[in-house]
């Protein structure tokens, strides 16, 4: 039945491009499918491992940069008399440099962030962003700084002079992203429910009694920032090579909240939460859009999380799984509390 | 009750263990040894140093000075999960539990140390992940049949029982598979009943080849279970022998002055 | 050389309202344990009153810094009351999360009530700076650092020298002990922080008129306290003050020999830096919580 249900939704999702027309409908779903793979991978760090990691958009940033600029090319005076000239790339090899280098930063701040814990953990996340968003927006010579990096190249697919296809259309990327978003689902899906999943839970739960029975505190800290960051990375060279425009707008802290509110929202912790809260708030503005100028959406946003917090403090998703349950069971759900961890029991 | 010989194997040395916090003296210098396959009980009044004591054994508190080895291994200053892959796992004073997780799920935690899938295995979804899934569920339903918890196996943690919780507790702990079981006040808020199925369990984890270090202030339980007393008094240990020796020791009576008749 | 005394004098004058924020976050941060990102909207706030009352309303300009602190202590009494209370004893991540969603209906409430457009202030005092030996510093600048000095010093009377100060004191030391003692913690965490909110957005009524007003000036701002908060150990007001100072000159020093694009980079690097090698700070009171 469960099997049944996802490969409609599979055939569904695929299907999409060929009856929808609207080009704009479209181009909303490929963003909210860079902001679902973003909030999955914010997901795996905050919600499963518990670490309130508020810098997650340097990661998205830092895919991107790397992937648009090495797929551009750039040059760099290091002296007076020599300069560093990087020709372009291939984009899928950018695009992997990108993750790469995302990865990199993640294992960094992991084993530097992680040396403070609580509070000043959250601040340090929230510094590292806003360095890395003063060193775009400073280093010119670099990065453009405010100019932005322009034409940047899309994905492209084929062989060689014998047949190719450029994405510069909207259905390509529509379909590669939908790919990577699956992909990112499988493979966090594996994570939680397995031993390398399990200690990262345990680390959110109860840290000192996971340490007691031998899990290695910070080396699977490190190892689901790692994760989170190749994936945010991932979105981040999805959404430059789409948007083929990159700025230092792209590592403003409230793109960080964007992601926290839709982790929060659909349900941290679980697989479907960061996919529903990406939905939402992907989709949700431009519904809005019609009646509500922009800062009263986000006084909406603002007050919603508030009031989730407050009511649903598990999310939607719980909410809605544990009342489905009670339901089948005929008993009448009595709070809206979610004390249950679905992770490990959402066969999904 | 199994007499231990002297001349059986020294598992556990504490050699002159002391833990300085700033001014405060917690314990000044601890002398203790534990032998394979004994139940030795650490007792004291409150504050003599004994949940201090198991931090500093099992890696959650740094000894100003001192050291500490098992079964030759230096443990001294190693993290605490290093000292937990040398076998050495220690419950909390505290009822401690995975509070959001299922009782299963509790001891799959506790049975990290027993997979040994690496990340990329798991990214790749190899046979042998899903192998071993297998394996640590079915050894998770072992274990939960040790401490007869069998029937609670899909029950949140947060809904048991307080006698059940400290009995998960000790599941996840011997998930870990110690050969030294560090157990720290285990029995405390227990009515008398599950205290007497609790020291059932003690001894069959015993019997199965794990050596145990028990603080309890229940003196009935220490003096029927225990093989050896070791008795702290202000972060020095005043007296160490079998329940019928520290019984007559004037120096353990006086530190206890009227302790010990709440008890018995 | 004279270069480098004028970049000292700025960092004078700007170390005193930083100090400010400082001491205000200290203050919610050490004692309630609460990580307050609406910090930073409480000091543009004060901004926008200062504003609101003064541009706009006509009302004198002294006496709208003043309304903008009140103002400022009771906006930070009501989110205490309404968002904060409820949530004692739920774990830090919820209470940050409330914090952030606060912080997201403020601001761009600011944004919509007054525009994105930079808004100045016109103050009183001459435009024609003092001018001391070979540097300068502008009368509205003097003026600000003279009342944020007031205002410190009045800080650290009302922890030190009050009953309410005690009761705050005993609090941040020992939470329960305090409470078996018989102090009210509830009405403890609402002064708290009132006043902590109050000073923040002191600071921002304090520096509206000098800079521009903009709904995103606090970001930046409550970045900055956290930097000042960690560099001066928690719940230590005299460190948060040091801190204060200490930021406005690596700032200046940062901006005027390095590049000025970095300035703001500062606090952080900062921040980075003083948790790597000595996280509790420069004089903290109490072990580092978290």
């Amino acid at each position: 039945m469960k099997r049944g249900i996802i490969i409609l939704w599979l055939v569904f999702l695929f299907s999409i491009p060929l009856w929808i027309n609207d080009l704009y409908f479209l181009h909303i779903l490929i963003n909210t499918g860079i902001f679902v793979i973003a909030a999955m991978s914010l997901n795996l760090l905050l919600g499963y491992t518990g670490q309130l990691s508020l810098g997650h958009v340097a990661f998205f940033g830092i895919g991107a940069y790397v992937s648009a600029l090495l797929s551009v090319g750039f040059d760099l005076e290091l002296t007076d008399t020599y300069t560093f000239v990087f020709d372009p790339i291939p984009v899928w090899v950018a695009f992997l440099c990108g993750i790469i280098v995302a990865s990199l930063f993640g294992w960094f701040i992991g084993k530097v962030a992680f040396k403070v814990r609580g509070a000043y953990f959250v601040i340090v996340t929230i510094s590292f962003a806003e360095v890395v968003r003063l060193v775009s927006l400073n280093w010119v010579d670099l990065t453009e700084g405010p100019m932005a990096i322009n034409n940047i190249p899309p994905f492209t697919l084929g062989i060689p002079s014998v047949w190719e296809m450029t994405f510069y259309q909207k259905e390509p990327n529509y379909y590669l992203i939908l790919i990577i978003a699956i992909i990112c689902y499988v493979l966090i899906r594996r994570i939680v429910q397995s031993r390398i999943g399990r200690a990262m839970i345990s680390l959110r739960e109860n840290e000192p009694l996971a340490a007691s029975v031998g899990v290695d505190v910070t080396h699977y800290l490190v190892i689901a920032t790692v994760i989170a960051a190749a994936m945010a990375g991932a979105a981040g060279g999805l959404y430059t090579h789409y948007v083929r425009i990159v700025d230092p707008d792209i590592f403003l802290f409230i793109y960080t909240v964007t992601m926290v509110i839709m982790v929060v929202c659909g349900g941290k912790g679980t697989l479907a939460g960061p996919v529903v809260g990406g939905i939402i708030f992907g989709v949700l503005p431009e519904i809005l859009r019609e009646f509500a100028a922009p800062e009263i959406q986000w006084i909406i946003y603002g007050i919603a999380m508030i009031v989730i917090v407050f009511f649903l403090p598990d999310g939607i998703v719980p909410a809605l799984t544990n009342w489905w349950n009670d339901r089948r069971k005929g008993v009448l759900s009595s709070g809206l509390v979610a004390d249950s961890d679905p992770a490990i029991r959402d066969k999904k | 009750m199994t007499e231990i010989s002297g001349d059986s194997e020294i598992v556990l040395k504490v050699e002159n263990i002391a833990v300085h916090f700033g001014g405060l003296v917690a314990i000044s210098d601890l002398n203790l040894v534990v032998r394979q396959g004994e139940i030795v009980s650490l007792i004291g009044p409150n504050g003599a140093g004994k949940t201090t004591a198991f931090n500093v054994i099992t890696g959650f508190l740094k000894p100003t000075s001192g050291s500490i080895s098992y079964l030759g291994k230096p443990l001294t200053g190693l993290p605490a999960h290093e000292v937990a892959k040398h076998g050495v796992v220690r419950t909390f004073q505290k009822t401690s539990v995975f509070d959001g997780n299922t009782v299963i799920e509790n001891i799959l935690m506790g049975l990290h140390l027993k997979g040994t899938s690496k990340v990329w295995e798991v990214l790749l979804n190899l046979a042998r992940v899903n192998a071993e899934n297998k394996y640590l569920n079915a050894r998770a339903l072992e274990i939960l049949d040790q401490v007869d918890l069998s029937d609670k196996g899909s029950e949140m943690a947060s809904d048991l029982a307080y006698g059940e919780l400290r009995l998960l507790e000790v599941a996840i702990a011997l998930a870990a598979e110690p050969t030294l079981l560090l157990l720290d006040e285990p029995a405390s808020g227990m009515n008398p009943t599950e205290t007497a199925s609790f020291m059932k369990i003690v001894s069959k984890i015993r019997g199965s080849g794990t050596t145990i270090l028990l603080v309890e202030h229940d003196m009935r339980m220490v003096m029927e279970i225990s093989d050896r007393i070791v008795v702290l008094n202000q972060g020095v240990i005043i007296a160490d022998g079998t329940p019928g020796e520290i019984q007559q020791n004037s120096e353990v009576i006086h530190a206890y002055l009227g302790y010990g008749d709440e008890n018995a | 050389m004279t270069e480098f005394l004028q970049h000292i004098l700025n960092a004078i004058v700007l170390g005193g309202t930083y100090a400010l924020l400082g001491i205000g976050l200290t203050l919610i941060f050490g004692i309630m344990k609460v990580v307050n990102f609406t910090h930073g909207e409480l000091y543009s706030f004060g901004a926008y009153m200062v504003f609101m009352f003064s541009a706009m309303l006509g009302l004198n300009f002294f006496l709208a810094i003043l309304v903008a602190m009140v103002l400022g202590v009771v906006l930070g009494a009501v989110i205490e009351f309404v968002l904060l209370r409820p949530l004692r004893g739920a774990n830090i991540d919820t209470t940050m999360l409330v914090m952030i969603g606060a912080w997201i209906a403020m601001q761009n409430l600011e944004q919509f009530s007054w525009g994105g457009v930079a808004k100045s202030i016109s103050h009183p005092f001459p435009s024609d700076p003092l001018v001391i030996g070979d540097v300068s510093v502008s009368w509205i600048r003097v003026f600000v650092f003279c009342f944020a000095i007031l205002l410190i010093a009045g800080s650290y009377f009302l922890i030190n020298r009050t009953k309410l100060g005690k009761s705050m004191r005993a609090t941040f030391q020992d939470r329960d002990t305090a409470a078996l003692m018989g102090v009210n913690i509830n009405a403890v965490y609402t002064a708290t922080f009132a006043l902590g909110s109050g000073l923040a957005a002191s600071a921002g009524a304090l520096l509206g008129p000098v800079f521009v007003v903009t709904p995103t000036m606090g970001d930046l701002a409550a970045l900055k306290a956290f930097a000042i908060v960690i560099l001066g150990g928690l719940g230590s007001i005299v460190g948060a003050t040091i801190g204060g100072f200490i930021l406005a000159l690596a700032e200046e020093l940062g901006a005027g020999y390095i590049s000025s694009g970095y300035r703001d980079a500062m606090g952080f690097a900062l921040i980075i830096l003083v948790l790597i090698y000595r996280p509790t700070g420069l004089f903290a009171l109490k072990e580092r919580y978290g």
